[in-house]
């Protein structure tokens, strides 16, 4: 999963399952706190997921700036084309 | 004066009463155990501590010791408090408190909750909150009895996990602060989350002050009548393994209405 839209399926498939969010309400635009009620502890719950599906450990100091989906995937994108 | 009749005031007159139930007995009783629980701390935090932190030994032989000390010195603090009639209190089924990976979660009404808990609790770490780390008399302490800052949320769990997945026993008080007595209990999901990560078993311990004492709506010198009384009782153990599965979050999100519902029916009960 290196492309944006990949990302964004995956991310998708992830908090629809973690969550049970409907599909409709994950848009790219869409607040994570605010609008999709992800609480800190979810949070956590959600790093330790993506760790597991991208082998990298985002960083939490990275993850405090996320605010929404958009920001979620562009901080995985350069999580996994860093080297 | 006084808005309520269950706090005592000056004497106006004389009653027949026992010596160490009098007022002004009381109010030094009551000041003699702030002052100890001060003088003591700062001893602690800047002598003792120090000390035992020179005495040679491994990591974890150390936090052994510091936390001992800090039990013994919390154990000496409610003695006085409780001989002297400045406090008294009960603690039922403290001997299951202390086992390999045991999180202690605990209502928190009062001051002395944690005091108690852990003056109870062979080996017990604990959550506590972060403003101690910038504390200049309890830093020490805290950093050398390898306690948990509360915050931030991520890494508070990853070493309170950390902590219980090494055997160690744990307390916490989901409420995150002190509340005022006798409303519903709110939980963080905290706990709850560290819980189904790492404890073994998840003891609940029930705390009630009668009346309410060293609560944040009663200043301190305004002394309850009868003398404050904490209740503590330790319940049912709860296996955090019937919650382990589904999704972490909705897993956790059940674990903490569960033990939520735990408190509200021993509330209810009393």
């Amino acid at each position: 999963m290196h492309d944006r839209d990949a990302i964004l399926a995956e991310l998708r498939a992830t908090l629809i399952e973690l969550f049970e969010l409907d599909a409709g309400r994950i848009t790219l635009d869409a607040r994570l706190y605010e609008e999709l009620e992800i609480d800190s502890i979810d949070a956590i719950d959600l790093m330790d997921r993506l760790r597991r599906q991208t082998g990298r450990k985002i960083a939490s100091e990275r993850f405090r700036s996320v605010r929404t989906v958009s920001d979620l995937v562009d901080t995985i994108h350069q999580l996994v084309n860093e080297t | 004066m006084l808005k309520s009749n269950t706090t005592m005031a000056p004497p106006v007159r004389t009653a027949a009463r026992p010596f160490r139930d009098l007022y002004y007995v009381r109010l030094a009783t009551t000041g003699l155990s702030f002052m100890l629980f001060g003088v003591g701390g700062v001893l602690l935090g800047v002598v003792v501590v120090p000390l035992l932190l020179a005495v040679p030994g491994s990591g974890a032989a150390r936090r052994t010791r510091v936390r001992r000390m800090i039990r013994i010195a919390f154990r000496f603090f409610i003695g006085f408090a409780h001989h002297s009639g400045a406090i008294s209190y009960s603690f039922s089924g403290a001997e299951r408190l202390g086992r390999p990976g045991q999180l202690i979660i605990a209502n928190h009404p009062s001051l002395l909750d944690i005091v108690l808990l852990i003056a109870f609790t062979p080996g017990a770490g604990c959550v506590v909150k972060r403003a101690a780390w910038r504390n200049p008399a309890m830093v020490i302490v805290v950093i050398a009895a390898g306690y948990v800052p509360n915050a931030p949320t991520d890494l508070m769990i990853e070493r309170a996990t950390a902590l219980l997945a090494a055997g160690e026993c744990l307390i916490m008080f989901p409420e995150g602060t002190r509340t005022v007595p006798h409303r519903p209990v709110h939980f963080h999901r905290g706990a709850a989350s560290v819980a189904l990560r790492a404890a073994s078993v998840v003891t609940p311990v029930f705390i009630r002050v009668e009346p309410p004492s060293l609560s944040k709506s009663v200043p301190w010198y305004r002394l309850p009548v009868p003398r404050a009384h904490f209740a503590l009782h330790v319940g049912r153990d709860i296996d955090p393994a019937a919650f382990r599965h589904g999704p972490p979050p909705i897993a956790s999100r059940a674990f903490n209405e569960h033990l939520a519902a735990t408190y509200a029916a021993e509330a209810a009960a009393n």
